[in-house]
């Protein structure tokens, strides 16, 4: 426990020091809330006496993206809302500085003969990411917070919101980036490539995932296809249909979207709005419990190979 | 006194090449050793497995009694091929990093490797303004960091000048009079001779001499002597040797000089009188480790 203690404060000594951080922090704490609430005092000073606000929509809209409660929930959203999205493109960076980096400037021979303990190395090094992805997350919430509540001070909005179903989110989006995490560790240290396996790890999940679309919609096409009478045959048609539940990016992604609705209709939209194709990329219709206990299964997975690879792999 | 690091049999291959076969040695706690070898010998290789960074194919080893990869690794200082740093910290920074991922070192111990390679001066700059010499230093003082009571060194001594050299062999010497236990290899046949009590010499992943310095120059003279010769008349004392079958080389305008083997060595000056050459002067040098160790390797083999 020392040693893992050990190479998570070397790590984050070394992270410290590196200007990306700040840059990728800057960025996230204070261009969301600064440009939302650019927009929000445009809209207010431009449409809220107009005919538009007649029945309030436009207090109703700005409550919705930048009070408080609104800011906080936007500031949870939005990078999974992105493509990339913000949350991979954190997770790639740390990957990056925490294992590709150590190959590019030759360091796993120098770390791993200071530090020989190898599971402890990639256990400390796993949780500096997801502490600096934490302190993100929790620095985030709370610049968000802060500039909503500058916000009341010019804008009709108020601290009103279910404050504890947002900060959980915020918890459970957390725990979801650490499967992430291992798969950017994992493709890193395979492909013995900082900058390949950080395209990988952005783009491989949502390549794997957009085969499987054009797949399905080929064994869909009329007349019978060879895949649709193979799943018959095989009558894996209901596992196959079932497999976006299962698919990596719409689970990472669900606590963070999971108020999209709800975001939605507090800016004017319909009830149980069907969003439509985007529906299933945003992972409609899974639950909270199930895209948990899907992204553990892959935290698991990952973990262990990448724990297998490097227990295994000659330093050279 | 108790044995510090162990090799049996140690074995690593790469695919159907064996890099190191079946290498065997002890080395007792407190020694200093030489680790000589061709480029592609296996000395780096040898030494990787050493500090538990390379898995063995065949064979184990040991470090301070526990088999490798263990705990006792945190033990060992090591500093294998190029030193590598975070080229955007301090050279402290460095150490800092390395102080705080090995654990239980404290601040001031920093200062005093710095010291210690004389780089205090240079410690707040950052490494990639480092000269080459400057990041051998810096990765001695990391090697030193936790008061290791085993050092691997692969080349310590690359990249500095004659003046660093020399310190660093201080340097060395001072670890190694407080008990540590010193492995090091170096291209550098004459820092090795003036340094080490033992040479290890490996060859195409074998190892060919096990012993104390004196039994490899000892082994090599009793092997071929080699002569300077002086003569008046350098041409006839050339075909003279020529015909004893031997292969002199030229030597300046009057002289030649020429490996005989130790059992024709004697009256050597005497044939040479006979057969009608006026020596002015003949010496027998004495062999140093580099001849030594080429006569060891072979006449393909060149100091890596």
């Amino acid at each position: 426990m020392s040693a893992t203690l050990n190479v998570l404060r070397a790590e984050l000594f070394k992270a410290f020091r590196k200007r990306r951080f700040y840059v990728l922090a800057a960025l996230y704490w204070v261009l969301l809330p600064v440009v939302a609430l650019i927009t929000a005092t445009v809209l207010d000073r431009n449409l809220s006496a107009s005919f538009a606000n007649q029945d309030g929509t436009i207090a109703q809209v700005l409550q919705g993206f930048a009070s408080p409660f609104g800011l906080a929930r936007l500031a949870l959203m939005a990078p999974a809302l992105m493509s990339p999205t913000a949350y991979i493109i954190a997770v790639a960076l740390f990957a990056g500085m925490f294992i590709g980096e150590e190959r590019s400037q030759h360091m796993w021979k120098t770390t791993l003969a200071v530090q020989p303990a190898r599971l402890a190395v990639l256990a400390g090094k796993l949780a500096a990411a997801m502490a600096l992805l934490a302190l993100l997350l929790a620095g985030a919430l709370a610049i968000s917070t802060l500039a909503g509540a500058a916000g009341t001070l010019f804008l009709p909005t108020s601290f009103g919101g279910p404050w504890g179903q947002v900060a959980g989110l915020f918890a459970l989006q957390w725990l979801h980036l650490l499967a992430a995490l291992a798969l950017a560790y994992l493709l890193v240290f395979l492909v013995r490539s900082g900058t390949l396996g950080i395209i990988m790890v952005i783009f491989l999940p949502a390549l794997l995932e957009g085969l499987y679309t054009i797949l399905n919609t080929l064994a869909q096409l009329q007349p019978l296809t060879r895949f649709n009478a193979l799943f018959q045959a095989l009558k894996l048609q209901q596992a196959w249909q079932a497999l976006p539940h299962y698919f990596f990016t719409a689970n990472l992604y669900a606590p963070a979207r999971h108020p999209l609705g709800a975001f939605l209709q507090s800016t004017g939209a319909p009830q149980n709005a069907d969003l439509g194709p985007i529906g299933n990329l945003l992972g409609q219709g899974l639950t909270l419990p199930h895209a948990a206990a899907v992204m553990a299964g892959y935290a698991v997975v990952f973990g262990l190979w990448l724990a297998w690879t490097l227990l295994r792999r000659d330093v050279e | 006194m108790s044995i510090a690091i162990a090799a049996t049999a140690l074995t690593k291959r790469y695919g159907r090449t064996k890099a190191v076969d079946r290498v065997s040695f002890e080395i007792q706690a407190g020694e200093i050793v030489g680790f000589l070898g061709p480029n592609g010998a296996g000395k780096t290789t040898t030494l990787r497995m050493l500090a538990g960074l390379v898995r063995p194919s065949g064979g184990a080893c040991s470090m301070l009694g526990g088999a490798v990869p263990g705990p006792e690794l945190r033990q060992v200082g090591t500093m294998i091929e190029e030193p590598s740093f975070y080229p955007y910290l301090t050279g402290r920074g460095n150490l800092r990093h390395a102080a705080i991922l090995h654990g239980g070192v404290p601040e001031r111990r920093i200062d005093e490797v710095l010291a210690f390679v004389r780089m205090e001066n240079a410690a707040d700059k950052r490494v990639r303004a480092y000269s080459q010499g400057m990041r051998q230093r810096l990765a001695l003082a990391r090697a030193l960091l936790w008061r290791p009571r085993v050092l691997l060194l692969d080349e310590p001594t690359n990249g500095l000048d004659p003046a660093g050299i020399a310190e660093v062999r201080a340097s060395l010497r001072q670890v190694a009079s407080e008990g540590v236990t010193v492995l090091v290899s170096s291209h550098i046949l004459a820092e090795i001779e003036k340094l080490v009590e033992r040479i290890l010499a490996i060859d195409r992943g074998s190892l060919r001499f096990d012993g104390p310095l004196e039994g490899l120059l000892g082994a090599a003279d009793a092997r071929s002597v080699r002569y300077d010769i002086e003569a008046t008349d350098q041409e006839a004392l050339l075909a003279a040797l020529r015909d004893f079958g031997l292969e002199p080389a030229p030597h300046g305008a009057r002289g030649a000089i020429v490996s005989v083997p130790s059992d024709r060595a004697a009256g050597l000056v005497g044939r040479l009188s006979t057969a009608g050459v006026e020596v002015l002067e003949a010496r027998r040098e004495t062999a140093t480790l580099e001849d030594a160790y080429l006569r060891l390797v072979g006449a393909e083999g060149r100091p890596s």
